[in-house]
């Protein structure tokens, strides 16, 4: 019970944070996407003979910009909590995981301003589209995982945090969000069926773009790269987090 | 009066991972010639005990390892070697404004550490006690905390952490900062707890409150206690130092 109010004090402190100093605060979680989709409508829309682009695009966006905010907002986390790891005896897993259930929270709001806004975009309301909070969930556990591996990284090499942020567009590009899975040649397939981002974006379009049901083949395959995921990183964020303390 | 050992180390030593990398790294990484990590010893073989109501010093040149040894008896850092027995709770370490998150306001700031303490957030007792004892006005205390002078800072810290009925208190070099007011006031604070039978970690450069306060006292010298007893004593060995 005290941790839950320590993680949900760190989590409230996390958003004030980040939108001092900001007008529109707390809807930069559903405007960042909206512009996006502005973006690679211009680009994309034309080239591509997707039927209802902008749904299209939108369901794999949302789920893409939660794993970005979370992994960027996460990174520096321990860093940037420095005073107060160096002071106060609490879990240092509570940042990173304070981080993860802001987003977690905004993304649950994003969706929900979505879910009526692309109403009018030729989404079809059904009892499935409940079952996207559950693949959230599911991408979460993997998200945690990724963002573990890296904020532990990121304190004893800065460089991580910097490449993570450059090479961020390419695995975008690498994954089929703005575009048709079919442009991908067998030949580069590969590539894709590699990316672990793929089987979740294609699970969250499976729920809101698409009228079938996603395999269960596919909840499989996702439920499995998200535990393995989130042992790994645990795994690791453990082993390091006792030298913290001296490299931050 | 209750005897038991509040604090008990044995043997305990400290060392951490040191970054060798400097401008050279990647080359140095990449041929191998040098491993990115050496162990570094902080504290080496340890030993005292701090009684229930006890008032204990710590002294030492900077660099000593003082504020290891606190964080260590926080809990915040593993021992690697000997064995630390700890039967109580912590104020958070009154480093000066450390643990204060400066882009918020002092009422967050208070909100935040008394909720990361594990208070309740409807603990408005705690949040009078801490504004009466700051003597900071209203005003102030809706600024963000960057906009703080250091006495400003020191007082919020202070007041935040003897906010908390905890069993040990830390303080670690804080007195240097306030005005005269602050500083008396902080020191008849120290009296009031040491009153009550609390237990206090005191770090200073200043002998004189280290004798005033203190019954015990340890002298760290490069990660080793070099002198250990009554705090009149070590104070004196402290002086002869420089």
């Amino acid at each position: 019970m005290q941790n839950i109010t320590r993680i949900y004090a760190l989590s409230k402190r996390n958003v004030i944070l980040r939108y001092k100093n900001s007008l529109v605060g707390f809807f930069w979680g559903f405007f960042k996407p909206l512009l996006y989709l502005l973006i690679l409508i211009v680009v994309f829309s034309q080239v591509s003979n997707i039927d209802n682009f902008v749904l299209y695009a939108t369901s794999g966006l949302v789920f893409w910009f939660y794993f970005a905010n979370v992994t960027n907002q996460s990174i520096a986390s321990i860093i940037s909590s420095a005073g107060i790891i160096k002071s106060l005896n609490i879990p240092v897993l509570f940042f990173p995981l304070s981080e993860t259930l802001s987003e977690l929270f905004n993304l649950m709001l994003t969706l929900v301003v979505f879910s009526i806004v692309m109403h009018w975009f030729g989404m079809v309301y059904s009892w499935k589209l409940l079952l996207v909070i559950p693949a959230a969930f599911l991408f979460s556990f993997f998200t945690l995982g990724i963002t573990l591996i890296l904020c532990s990284l990121n304190v004893f090499f800065r460089d991580i945090g910097i490449l993570w942020t450059t090479m961020q567009p390419a695995l975008f590009y690498l994954t089929p969000i703005a575009y048709p899975e079919s442009i991908i040649t067998n030949h580069y397939a590969f590539v894709v069926k590699f990316n672990p981002i793929y089987y979740f974006i294609k699970l969250a379009r499976g729920l809101i773009y698409s009228p079938d049901l996603p395999s269960l083949a596919l909840w499989m395959h996702c439920a499995l790269i998200a535990s393995v995921s989130f042992v790994f990183g645990y795994f690791i964020f453990n082993k390091l987090k006792n030298q913290f303390i001296s490299a931050i | 009066m209750n005897t038991e050992n509040l604090i008990s180390f044995d043997n305990v030593t400290v060392s951490f991972w040191q970054n060798n990398m400097g401008v050279h790294s990647i080359k140095d990484l990449v041929s191998h010639r040098k491993n990115p990590f050496t162990n570094k010893t902080i504290l080496k073989n340890i030993s005292f005990n701090v009684k229930r109501g006890e008032c204990m010093g710590i002294l030492g040149r900077n660099g000593s390892g003082k504020s290891t040894l606190l964080r260590t008896i926080a809990g915040l850092i593993k021992p690697q070697e000997g064995t630390m027995t700890i039967n109580g709770t912590f104020a958070p370490i009154l480093a000066i404004g450390a643990g204060l998150e400066l882009e918020l306001s002092g009422y967050e700031n208070m909100n935040l550490l008394l909720s990361l303490y594990g208070k309740s957030r409807k603990d408005t007792n705690a949040i009078q006690s801490i504004v009466e004892f700051s003597e900071l006005s209203d005003e102030v205390l809706r600024m963000p905390t960057k906009r703080y002078s250091s006495g400003m800072l020191a007082r919020l810290a202070f007041s935040i952490s003897v906010a908390n009925d905890s069993d040990i208190l830390i303080i670690d070099e804080i007195l240097a900062v306030g005005d005269q007011g602050f500083q008396v006031k902080c020191m008849e604070k120290i009296y009031q707890v040491k009153a009550e039978g609390k237990t206090i970690l005191f770090v200073s450069h200043f002998p004189d409150d280290v004798v005033k306060i203190c019954d015990t006292a340890i002298l760290l010298e490069n990660g080793v206690i070099s002198h250990r007893g009554e705090a009149k004593i070590i104070c004196e060995q402290y002086k002869s130092l420089f």
